[in-house]
């Protein structure tokens, strides 16, 4: 694995070079002015979605679930934001990610919530469009609402975890994943 | 004002909170005062928008129930924050942007409660478009949590002074 982190890192560097990302990420307030839109992607996203799992789970019952459905396209446009936003810390620094745990960890936990998300739509969907005001949510629909809701808050830890386990230079040692600038 | 710094930061609790290496120190206040903004200005920005107009099929008037999700978040925001905040005291009240996101803070928050004690009273609130001054409120409150989360952010960018200790 060690020799594709390399070579993506180098491809990361160029694209970021190339797009002038980079130079952008480098000037005084470039990087803080991306991390605030991130911020407020995240915002967007957890909230909306933490409604919805919420009243999956039996909170606010009176509010149909369809119609608090309806918020889900703005966490959509959260997510959106920060893949663009987390995509140009990538080109700036790419070593400082790809060699990352923490950030291992973070694209883990939002893969995990994206095959949670798919599970939703093609198993319980259906069951939870008509559930009006008042309506409990199945078991499966709890579960999927647990799941997302643990998921990207481990995102969330994640994220703030990237500065703490930023990767320093490797002493010789090679493994399959590598946690240390080679 | 110096002395009192410099009393906090030679305090052990402080010297933790800067100093612990433990990832449930510093990364993980950290991480409770992020989730915390998130369920904040999130849900509010998800009420604020549907009281402009946005997605006018949701119905309004029991999107109150996650009003206590919105103060829990902010009640961890708060508590993480002054923790943040006895680990580098002279760093945060020595940076004009820390009183500008306070700022922003007490005015979101007012701005809420008006949006839950006076536009949720209203028990017609589904039956047309939110008059216009629940509209002001709710533009209000979205702009001050978006200043909060940037002026927080730039906050880790900028300082006058560090340490006084």
């Amino acid at each position: 694995m060690e020799a594709s982190q390399i070579w993506l890192v180098r491809t990361l560097a160029t694209l970021g070079k190339v797009t002038l990302v980079s130079p952008f990420m480098q000037t005084r307030w470039g990087w803080p002015t991306c991390e605030s839109i991130h911020f407020l992607g995240l915002s967007l996203l957890f909230g909306t979605i933490a409604m919805f799992d919420l009243r999956l789970l039996g909170m606010a019952k009176r509010v149909p679930i369809a119609a608090l459905h309806r918020l889900i396209p703005w966490g959509i446009l959260g997510f959106s934001t920060n893949v663009l936003t987390g995509t140009m810390f990538l080109l700036t620094e790419p070593d400082q990610y790809i060699y990352n745990p923490a950030f291992h960890f973070k694209m883990l936990f939002v893969a995990s919530a994206g095959f949670n998300i798919l599970a939703f739509y093609l198993l319980v969907f259906r069951q939870v469009v008509p559930i009006g005001a008042g309506g409990e949510a199945p078991r499966s629909a709890k579960l999927v609402a647990s799941v997302s809701l643990i998921a990207w808050i481990a995102v969330i830890v994640c994220g703030r975890y990237l500065t703490f386990y930023r990767p320093g230079l490797c002493e010789g040692q090679h493994s399959f994943l590598s946690t240390c600038i080679p | 004002m110096h002395s009192l710094f410099v009393w906090l930061e030679t305090s052990s609790f402080s010297v933790w909170v800067r100093e612990s290496t433990s990832v449930f120190a510093f990364p993980t206040i950290l991480a409770l005062h992020t989730i915390g903004m998130g369920a904040v200005a999130g849900i509010s920005a998800a009420i604020n928008l549907r009281i402009l107009g946005v997605a006018p099929q949701v119905p309004l008037l029991e999107l109150k129930r996650f009003f206590p999700i919105i103060w829990i978040g902010f009640w961890l925001s708060a508590a993480s924050g002054v923790v943040l905040l006895i680990g580098y005291p002279t760093k945060a009240l020595t940076n004009p942007v820390f009183y500008t996101k306070l700022g922003f803070i007490a005015l979101g928050l007012i701005a809420l409660r008006a949006i839950r004690h006076r536009v949720f009273r209203d028990p017609s609130l589904d039956s047309g478009p939110v008059p216009p001054r629940g509209r002001l409120l709710a533009a209000a409150s979205l702009v001050c949590w978006v200043g909060a989360i940037a002026t927080g952010r730039f906050l880790a960018y900028t300082y006058v002074l560090l340490m006084s200790a």
